[in-house]
């Protein structure tokens, strides 16, 4: 309702049409089409605010994002305004750049938009892990099953035939078509949980009869693998002895 | 999309592919070489044959079904062709060339799209492959020592040589993976998944168990409720009923005796109810507490039977302080009838109440 004030209080007459458009969805639960704010009318919006309820909502996206990241699918920006921001939306720029500021100046991550067109985000460290710290909090198994396909993506210039992937995998006793002890349904986890994470992409080869796939790196591989290190890792497995 | 450029009639093919110049050329050339060779069946054609040939509906299905043949050949062979050892793929492209420049009509031109647009990405696949064999990374190999890092036991068996499919035989330790994966998360500058330090309780599971709880304790309290009202009604009523009952017999007592005071009431005559044994027994109950209060009197008269009477308002004081006598009076079925015999009790003297009390 709030909104519908701002319009009607407005002076210019350049931005009334988006202003008037952001009115009629001010009330609107689901908002597909949210348009950004331009910079004079997220300053507009801040005048009207006190700095505290400002930072109070900053600080419910910051919690909001981490309790999405959880699962380490991206978080959509329209899932960060329908359930966070809601009436604030028309300074969605201004808290955006505050929640980044604080991930990185207070958490010491960084949170990035990985698709500019659908608006999506996720959240990546911008400290390098230490030794010990695998001591301290051991990391999932499923990390270890990402490794190898990155890994053997990258030493393969980048793209791979599934069934390259598949048959390495196999003599790893992982099986796409059995169940596994830690896995559980691997395809699922690679293709799927993986995809969705954006640490792998799984894409169709054209033209292929039957049905073939390939695999590439993700968009958060590209972001959080340090190729430098996966590198040194494959040396060092690669001197692990064989018998023989 | 190349695939579907059919148009009617006969249109020139998207792109060349070394035949000389259009389909007129072609067929100069065809013709040409055919008249110098001067071995094949079309030398010496006249133009109108030239245009039967064009339209002639067995040849353009032997030029479609070669290249339907062609392209099977390669879908079929994909990884053959894709082998560096062979020149396959070189071979099918001068197939291709050879038919195109029979190829007339949009149809065949169509699955000579086809046949290209498969070579390309055999011939694209080839090229990458060439790039990967220069880095010489073996995923076999890599496989074998990542099982060495995962401390797979390899046990010195002459038996088990091969197993399953070329896999190394061997006890892999439980933490296999959990190990690759400590290591490996070094290389990755994941974010910290958020957790409440000292652990949160999920609020999911209280509310179903409250829902039942609810509904069974519910009923349960109901109940008890209801039980003590109810038995505290029926208490009241009690009392109320008693203390009615009494108040009323004792108007009844009094009625009777304002009408004839000199006369005696007698006692059975009064309390026995001929219709009921239940109301006599009722009727005596509450008359005793006519007696116990000192309200009435029993007394027996010449002929030693009980009469009743009401004590005088100016003798009650009395009567409650005078010496305590007490007599239990019972009465069984049989003797209710015989006293109603002997008496000739028609009618009630305590006529019943109008309503009826819970029982």
């Amino acid at each position: 309702m709030s909104q519908r004030k701002r319009a009607s209080n407005t002076q210019s007459s350049q931005n009334k049409g988006s202003q008037r458009w952001e009115a009629v969805l001010g009330d609107d639960e689901d908002d597909p089409s949210f348009t950004q704010p331009s910079t004079s009318q997220v300053q507009k919006g801040l005048d009207r605010l006190t700095p505290a309820q400002v930072d109070l909502k900053t600080a419910e996206v910051v919690q909001f994002i981490f309790v999405k990241d959880q699962k380490k699918f991206p978080i959509r920006r329209a899932d960060i305004v329908k359930h966070v921001v809601k009436e604030y939306r028309n300074i969605y720029p201004e808290i955006i750049k505050r929640v980044g500021c604080v991930f990185e100046t207070v958490f010491g991550l960084k949170l990035v938009e990985i698709d500019s067109k659908n608006h999506v985000y996720i959240l990546i460290n911008k400290l390098e892990q230490g030794v010990t710290a695998s001591l301290v909090f051991p990391s999932n198994p499923k990390t270890g099953l990402l490794f190898v396909i990155l890994s053997i993506v990258f030493m393969k210039g980048g793209v791979v035939k599934e069934s390259m992937v598949w048959n390495t995998l196999k003599k790893l006793r992982v099986d796409q078509g059995e169940r596994h002890e830690i896995f559980g349904d691997v395809k699922k986890v690679v293709t799927d949980e993986f995809v969705r994470q954006r640490y792998l992409e799984y894409v169709r080869i054209p033209h292929t009869e039957p049905l073939e796939f390939e695999f590439r790196w993700g968009q958060r591989a590209d972001m959080e693998v340090s190729k430098v290190k996966l590198l040194e890792f494959i040396g060092q497995v690669r001197h692990c002895r064989l018998p023989g | 999309m190349r695939r579907t450029s059919r148009g009617g009639g006969e249109t020139a093919p998207p792109r060349q592919n070394g035949v000389p110049g259009g389909k007129g050329d072609g067929r100069a050339a065809e013709r040409g070489d055919a008249a110098a060779g001067g071995d094949d069946d079309e030398a010496g054609c006249s133009p109108a044959d030239m245009q039967d040939e064009d339209n002639d509906p067995a040849r353009r299905r032997e030029i479609r079904s070669k290249y339907r043949d062609l392209i099977n050949s390669v879908q079929q062979n994909r990884e053959d062709m894709l082998s560096p050892t062979n020149n396959k793929l070189t071979d099918v492209l001068e197939e291709a060339n050879k038919l195109f420049a029979e190829v007339r009509q949009a149809r065949e031109a169509a699955l000579d799209a086809q046949l290209l647009v498969l070579a390309t990405d055999l011939g694209k696949e080839k090229a990458s492959q060439l790039h990967a064999e220069g880095s010489a990374f073996d995923p076999s190999a890599f496989a074998e020592h990542l099982l060495s890092f995962m401390g797979l036991n390899r046990l010195e068996d002459e038996d088990e040589e091969e197993e399953g499919g070329g896999a190394s035989g061997g006890y892999l330790p439980q933490d296999a993976w959990q190990r690759v994966a400590n290591r490996a998360q070094r290389c990755f500058r994941t974010a910290p998944s958020f957790h409440y330090m000292m652990g949160s309780f999920l609020a999911e599971l209280p509310p179903p168990r409250q829902r039942v709880e609810r509904q069974r304790k519910v009923p349960g309290r109901e109940a008890k409720r209801i039980m003590p009202t109810q038995l505290r009604r029926m208490e009241e009523s009690h009392q109320e009923a008693t203390e009615k009952e009494v108040e009323r017999i004792l108007g009844y007592l009094q009625d009777y005796f304002n009408e004839d005071p000199t006369s005696p009431i007698s006692y059975y005559e009064f309390v026995i109810d001929p219709t009921s044994f239940s109301r006599s027994v009722e009727n005596i109950f509450h008359t005793s507490f006519l007696v116990r209060d000192g309200v009435a009197r029993m007394y027996l008269d010449h002929d030693k039977l009980p009469c009743i009477a009401p004590v005088e308002e100016g003798e009650v004081e009395a009567g409650g302080t005078s010496s305590r006598q007490q007599c239990v009076i019972s009465i069984s079925p049989k003797s209710w009838k015989e006293i109603i015999e002997v008496f000739s009790i028609s009618e009630p003297l305590i006529h019943p109440p109008s309503t009826q009390h819970t029982e």
